[in-house]
């Protein structure tokens, strides 16, 4: 395969954008083109994947002819590929969700454009071998998903936009600030050479440079504000749970893997020397997160809310299998999050559907209590993510989990093992609660489910994934293996 | 030289940070300026600022890192756009909770 076909997945879209700008008068043509460019970028990203994989290589893309160190490179690396399939899946997904809502976001002409470009920007991450194009796609996804946010039809969308975008270029200034001391220590933004500079630097045992530290600090930092982990977490819950549902499924689901991805890469690959250090904190923030994320979310009102939440407490599970490192501990933590993105962007959506079709147009409990009785297909879809997100066999969680904790036993972690074990039944606490409110109390006299409302196809389809993930894990799981010992070779 | 561009850097962020801090969301919004304008001016520093002939020239002597510079034009433009973004966000909340407190700006908390 040409290597000119890693550019793809981040100029499909981007190009899509561009014309479904044009497409702005014609509302219909718009959709349907934006999904169908989502659909033709992902072809793209699976045909990457399946080469990757298969030829054991990965492919790297200089822009403009520019030699590795000096040029802006582009690598599409086993972990890579794993990510943008991930990503681009439920970005489809999300489309199709937003073609079947009747969200207000919808009806604005700069919404799908701006979905696309959130496409773009989570792509960009995951494939750039560049830490100042980090940066570009960092800002880009941020700047798309706070419009996209700002766009709700909930009163207090643009409020939480601005909430989050403050905190986002918080963390850009720490990433411009970390691509400033990286240079002055290193002279050279590529990862791969840092990499290897730095390793070189930490064997011969001379010292490293004045500002290395600071540098690997002010990454971290931005990770941990993106990932939204445990105490820069506090902006999550109320930016996701004012979205649009299409797009809150997408922030809560793909748009924080984008920091556990950084951690990834940081700890085997840019700071790998250093990794033990990074890892100690990973593992105290994830299983902090753990807890907090779950307690949290069984002390909330709002079914959005409540999956916000869970998300704290699913990345905790994520970082901390980063923490314990190693080959398995990174291909337990890419199946983790591909399971995790699945199942959190069904479930999302699901609370967006049960919004759409209580009288008020909210997923607060007060609302959706006793809703269910006349939408039991739902309840069905619901049911089987809830034990996915809970982690109970047959569904995918059940591997994820499963993952995480032989890799804890192999370790001999008992002491965090037990505290995300007990944590993560909190989990089934919550959802089974919600599942019985929904559709086994009795309902109130004014609340009756209204006709229309969002389509279920898009949970259908990430269900359905999940039920075959679940059932058929083995590719799954062999890929994430493989990609676990790359990461290391 | 370097003192003086230091000293910048140093009291743009001290600047900036402190207007971050305020309760005038306006104002904390200019403080994200000066602080990514801080950045700016470090990223400028970091290279080789001080060259005497253009770097593509064949001539002899000190050049600058042209690295650094390109970055620097990347971030403003970026910044700009962040900021244009966070302006027309405030002007929408300012209008509906008629304030530019922070403090009031509460419906999210509940």
């Amino acid at each position: 395969m040409n290597a000119h076909n890693v550019l793809l997945p981040i100029i499909i879209p981007l190009t899509g954008a561009g014309v479904a700008m044009l497409l702005r008068g014609l509302p219909r043509a718009q959709r349907w083109w934006t999904l169908g460019t989502l659909i033709a970028s992902l072809a793209a990203c699976v045909a990457l994947l399946s080469h990757v994989i298969s030829t054991g290589k990965s492919l790297n893309f200089q822009l403009g002819g520019w030699v590795a160190p000096f040029g802006i490179s582009l690598v599409a690396d086993a972990l890579s590929v794993i990510m943008i399939v991930m990503v681009q899946f439920v970005m489809v997904t999300g489309c199709i969700y937003a073609l079947g809502a009747n969200d207000v976001a919808k009806r604005y002409s700069v919404f799908m454009p701006i979905f696309l470009t959130l496409t773009v920007g989570l792509t960009g991450v995951m494939l750039t071998g560049d830490t100042f194009n980090l940066f570009v796609f960092m800002e880009l996804l941020v700047i798309s998903a706070a419009a996209l946010t700002a766009m709700s039809d909930d009163r207090s969308g643009t409020e939480a936009a601005f909430k989050y975008f403050y905190i986002s270029q918080l963390a850009t200034i720490f990433l411009l600030a970390a691509n400033g001391l990286i240079y002055m220590s290193y002279g050279t933004l590529n990862m791969a050479d840092l990499a290897q500079r730095i390793r070189a630097d930490a064997q011969a045992g001379a010292g490293m440079p004045p500002m290395f530290t600071m540098a690997m600090v002010c990454f971290f930092a931005t990770f941990m504000i993106k990932s939204a982990a445990f105490p820069f977490h506090f902006w999550q819950p109320d930016f996701h749970a004012a979205a649009p549902t299409a797009v809150s499924a997408m922030l809560s689901s793909v748009v924080v893997k984008s920091g556990v991805y950084g951690f990834i890469r940081m700890t085997t690959h840019l700071f790998a020397p250093f990794a033990p250090q990074l890892q100690q904190v990973l593992i105290v923030i994830g299983a902090i997160g753990v807890i907090y994320g779950g307690f949290s979310a069984y002390g909330t009102h709002h079914a959005k809310r409540m999956f916000a939440y869970s998300t704290l407490a699913q990345i905790g599970f994520m970082l901390v299998s980063i923490g314990w490192g190693g080959p398995l501990g990174i291909a337990a933590a890419i199946v983790f999050m591909v399971n995790h993105a699945l199942v959190k962007s069904a479930m999302l959506m699901l609370s967006g559907y049960l919004a759409s079709k209580a009288p008020v147009k909210s997923a607060s409990f007060e609302v959706i209590k006793g809703l269910g009785k006349s939408l039991p297909y739902a309840g069905v879809l619901f049911f089987l993510g809830s034990m996915a997100l809970a982690g109970l066999p047959p569904l995918n969680g059940f591997i994820s989990k499963m993952l995480v904790f032989r890799l804890g036993i192999e370790q001999a972690q008992w002491g965090i093992l037990a505290t995300i074990g007990v944590a993560s039944m909190l989990t089934l606490v919550y959802t089974m609660r919600t599942f019985q409110w929904v559709w086994f109390v009795p309902p109130e006299a004014k609340t009756k489910a209204k006709s229309g409302g969002d389509a279920l196809l898009a949970p259908t389809i990430l269900v359905l994934t999940c039920l075959a993930l679940g059932i058929f894990g083995d590719p799954l799981v062999n890929i994430a293996m493989q990609a676990g010992a790359w990461v290391y070779r | 030289m370097d003192f003086i561009i230091s000293l910048a850097i140093a009291s743009l962020f001290a600047i900036g940070i402190y207007q971050l801090l305020r309760r005038n969301v306006i104002r904390s919004a200019l403080g994200l300026v000066i602080i990514s304008n801080a950045i700016n001016l470090f990223l400028l520093a970091i290279g080789a600022y001080d060259g005497t002939v253009q770097s593509y020239a064949k001539a002899i002597g000190v050049r600058s890192d042209a690295l650094p510079l390109a970055l620097i034009l990347t971030a403003i433009v970026i910044s700009m756009g962040g900021f244009a973004f966070t302006l027309a966000m405030l002007y929408i909340v300012m209008r509906r909770y008629k304030t530019a407190d922070i403090d009031a700006i509460t419906e999210l908390k509940n």
